[in-house]
């Protein structure tokens, strides 16, 4: 009666900001940046592709707490390009690469698509029995190791 | 920014096997993520126990009908979380509502599996106790209904006589099962039920040339530890090869298999095209 919803998990409240910007005010070039309602999925992606950038001298992440739905992201760069600008060059680039994936997918899909048609029965033999054409839970055959 | 490239080896109407390359390995695992836990379906998730005289308990019964994978075809687009909905407790754009009424007559075991659920609409009259007709409950109209795809909230099989149904219960005479159960729309974060996958099958550098693993065994490593089919997708390593330790993981091998509730295409278009 008292749980939280669980959907509170990866829905952001009424109000809610999705980001904190911390400046990090003793190393150079550095912040840190807490994601809210976001967990793994989206933290290792944009960790790793921060770590492909050339100016990124530094990118990891940590999850708090494994009962509150956040991650903290820390950045540091070179100088050459301000972290919270790398961050967001990152998650274009993501995005971009969802929509390329998206239209190889669709080229594979459409270019098998035939292939689903011309295979014979997909669902291969039902249960054991299929003597009967109907398998094992079809009309008539409902035996098991219950009912001897 | 990466230039992935996929390779389909295999669709079923369950599964779809592809690889995948051009990409680093934190975004094919975050693909694998996505795929699991990301993309709504439709499950059971209240349950109005009428009658209950099978050799089950309520919850345990519960539990069971919200595991069974139902028709979910277009969710995404088709129904609205109960959550964003105007309505109080559930409607028609939030839900889908089905029934069970099942009681056995004659001697001998008797089945009681998805087969016996039925959707019915809100404005049916259907009545389940001897309360009112279940009528709509006030919500704003959407475009919701008319996106949903045939059989939207049926249990995966149903009316398929090659689809072995889900059992639910074993029930001998004199013994009954009546409920309503209200189905909504989630994701597996919420509770995996929602998942549209049953299984997610994701491999890299067969050969362990990256060696990200190393093989527990009891004499010969090689023997006890037989290649999987991928394998042959990569060059084995020479005896002699020197370790590379710059070399990154680049062909990503996926088999998803969905639990029927989405369509193995429906589930990869949903992952790419959403998830920015
Ligand atoms: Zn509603």
């Amino acid at each position: 009666m008292n749980a939280i919803n669980r959907y509170e998990l990866f829905v952001l409240e009424d109000g809610e900001k999705p980001v904190e910007i911390i400046e990090d005010t003793k190393i150079p070039n550095a912040v840190t940046i807490k994601i809210f309602k976001q967990d793994h999925t989206l933290a290792s992606m944009v960790r790793s592709e921060l770590l492909a950038t050339p100016c990124v001298l530094f990118a990891g992440y940590k999850v708090p707490h494994p009962l509150e739905p956040a991650f903290v992201l820390k950045i540091q760069t070179d100088g050459s390009q301000p972290p919270v600008q790398v961050l967001e060059n990152v998650c274009t680039s993501l995005i971009a690469t969802f929509s390329k994936l998206a239209d190889q997918f669709k080229r594979e899909f459409s270019a098998r698509e035939l292939d689903i048609q011309v295979e014979e029965d997909p669902y291969g033999p039902v249960g054991t029995n299929s003597t009967s054409g109907a398998g094992v839970w079809g009309a008539g055959n409902r035996r098991d190791y219950l009912d001897f | 920014m990466s230039n992935p490239r996929v390779r389909i080896r295999n669709v079923q109407h369950d599964r779809v096997n592809f690889v995948l390359e051009g990409v680093d390995i934190g975004f094919a695992n975050s693909l694998r993520r996505v795929v699991m836990a990301d993309i709504p379906t439709v499950a059971i998730d209240i349950v109005e126990i009428e009658t209950n005289t099978t050799v089950l308990a309520d919850e345990f019964i519960a539990h069971r009908l919200g595991m069974i994978p139902l028709i979910s075809t277009n969710c995404d687009e088709g129904m609205r979380y109960t959550r964003d909905c105007t309505c109080l407790s559930n409607c028609k754009y939030c839900s889908v509502v089905l029934y069970l009424d099942v009681s056995c007559q004659e001697g001998g075991t008797m089945d009681i599996t998805s087969d016996h659920l039925q959707v019915v609409g809100y404005n049916s009259g259907y009545r389940f106790t001897s309360g009112p007709a279940y009528s709509d409950p006030a919500s704003d109209g959407g475009e919701e209904l008319s996106k949903r795809g045939d059989g939207f909230g049926n249990p995966v099989g149903k009316d398929d006589d090659s689809v072995p149904p889900v059992l639910i219960t074993k029930i001998r005479k004199g013994q009954g099962l009546k409920l309503k159960c209200v189905a909504r729309k989630g994701i597996a974060k919420e509770h995996a039920k929602w998942s549209p996958c049953s299984a997610v099958s994701f491999e890299y550098d067969p050969h362990n040339k990256l060696r990200h693993t190393s093989y527990w065994f009891e004499s010969d490593e090689r023997a006890e530890w037989p290649l999987s089919e991928n394998a042959k997708e990569e060059e084995p390593p020479r005896d002699d090869m020197p370790f590379d330790f710059n070399a990154k993981p680049e062909k990503f091998y996926f088999e998803v298999e969905t639990t029927g509730a989405l369509s193995p295409k429906e589930v990869i278009m949903k992952v790419t095209t959403n998830s920015g």
